[in-house]
């Protein structure tokens, strides 16, 4: 599944049928190359951030989540990593030996695990594994 | 890859932030290797930064960016230009000489190698006569050890054969002109080598 598929899916908690939002965006851990939550319009009440572990499913229509409180306000490492300044789509990609790949276009990953399966850049396509760091300057990856 | 090409080069960590850029090139004293970078701060309006970057803390130099592991690999800026070339002349404007007496030009540009290891491997000089290729830039290997004494540098003559203005093959010409300097004494060596494996052989029989 890519990035850009995925965003602005509808997301609905199981647990009251009820509409909780929809998907703005996805914060990526470059540590484990894992989508490790998602960036929330919500409908109604606070909370922008809905965290990787909380999701029941990623559909390939709908979004499903438990609560609708699972979508809280993003703190600590959360509110770092989601920071606009870490977007990774429209980055410029970096190897670890400073040549420039190209920027990311867009991201493939694994709707079961949320692993990055690769960055899908206007150069070559990069393997998720080569990820090491995604800053407000650039994405590094492995040579 | 051209020294004066890496100035103004962002200087980035690998968890993607440009910490700084380059502001000069910093070469050691024996002028066959560098000391490190001195820094300008990001930014429109950003000045020189009080730190500096070490040669030995960098990570990746590439055509985009220097790469360094984290933005505490950045050390007080005396300490990279305590290791430089303590006369304070840039190597730029030397005159390069052979050790026939042939004066060769002058240096332009410092061509840095991006292979295994990364270290001065070539001048680009302003050609004098000698060369015969009508006073244009021209680039001219370096052996292992340089000797520099003052404003003249000393080459061994057979760099006037390994001249080149191919940028992009100028790796190859480095590699055999270093070669032809080590020739002699490695060919000796295997041949010792060769005898003493001959009398083993012998004494197990």
């Amino acid at each position: 599944m890519r990035f850009s598929e995925a965003e602005g899916r509808t997301i609905v908690a199981t647990e009251s049928a009820d509409t909780v939002g929809k998907i703005t965006g996805f914060v990526v851990d470059p540590g484990t190359a894992r989508v490790v939550a998602l960036r929330v319009k919500k409908a109604h009440g606070e909370g922008d951030t809905l965290p990787w572990s909380d999701l029941i499913a990623m559909g390939a229509d709908v979004v499903t989540v438990e609560k609708a409180m699972s979508v809280q306000v993003a703190h600590g490492q959360l509110l770092e990593q989601g920071h606009k300044r870490h977007e990774i789509v429209g980055k410029r990609v970096l190897t670890e030996r400073g040549d420039e790949l190209g920027r990311v276009r867009d991201v493939d990953f694994d709707p079961g695990d949320g692993r990055v399966r690769a960055l899908v850049t206007t150069g070559e396509e990069v393997d998720g594994v080569r990820l090491m760091g995604v800053g407000s300057y650039a994405v590094v990856v492995r040579a | 890859m051209r020294a004066t090409e890496i100035v103004k080069r962002p200087v980035v960590t690998l968890s993607g932030e440009d910490v700084a850029q380059v502001k000069d090139v910093v070469y050691a004293a024996d002028r066959g290797t560098l000391a490190g970078f001195t820094l300008n701060g990001r930014g429109l309006l950003a000045g020189p930064l009080k730190t500096s970057l070490p040669w030995s803390a960098v990570h990746g130099l590439g055509r985009d960016a220097v790469m360094i592991g984290h933005h505490d690999a950045l050390v007080p800026r005396d300490d990279v230009l305590a290791q430089a070339d303590s006369s304070g002349r840039d190597v730029l404007g030397s005159r390069v000489l052979t050790d026939d007496g042939t004066d060769l030009g002058t240096v332009v540009d410092v061509i840095i190698g991006t292979g295994g290891t990364t270290d001065v491997v070539g001048y680009e000089i302003d050609s004098s006569e000698a060369l015969g290729k009508g006073g244009r830039k021209v680039l001219i290997p370096l052996p292992d050890t340089l000797a520099v004494s003052g404003e003249n540098l000393i080459l061994p003559a057979a760099a006037r054969d390994f001249v080149t203005d191919d940028l992009a093959g100028f790796g190859a010409a480095v590699e055999e002109f270093r070669k032809r300097l080590h020739g002699s004494s490695t060919r000796e060596a295997s041949q010792r080598r060769e005898a003493s494996e001959q009398e083993d052989r012998h004494e197990v029989q």
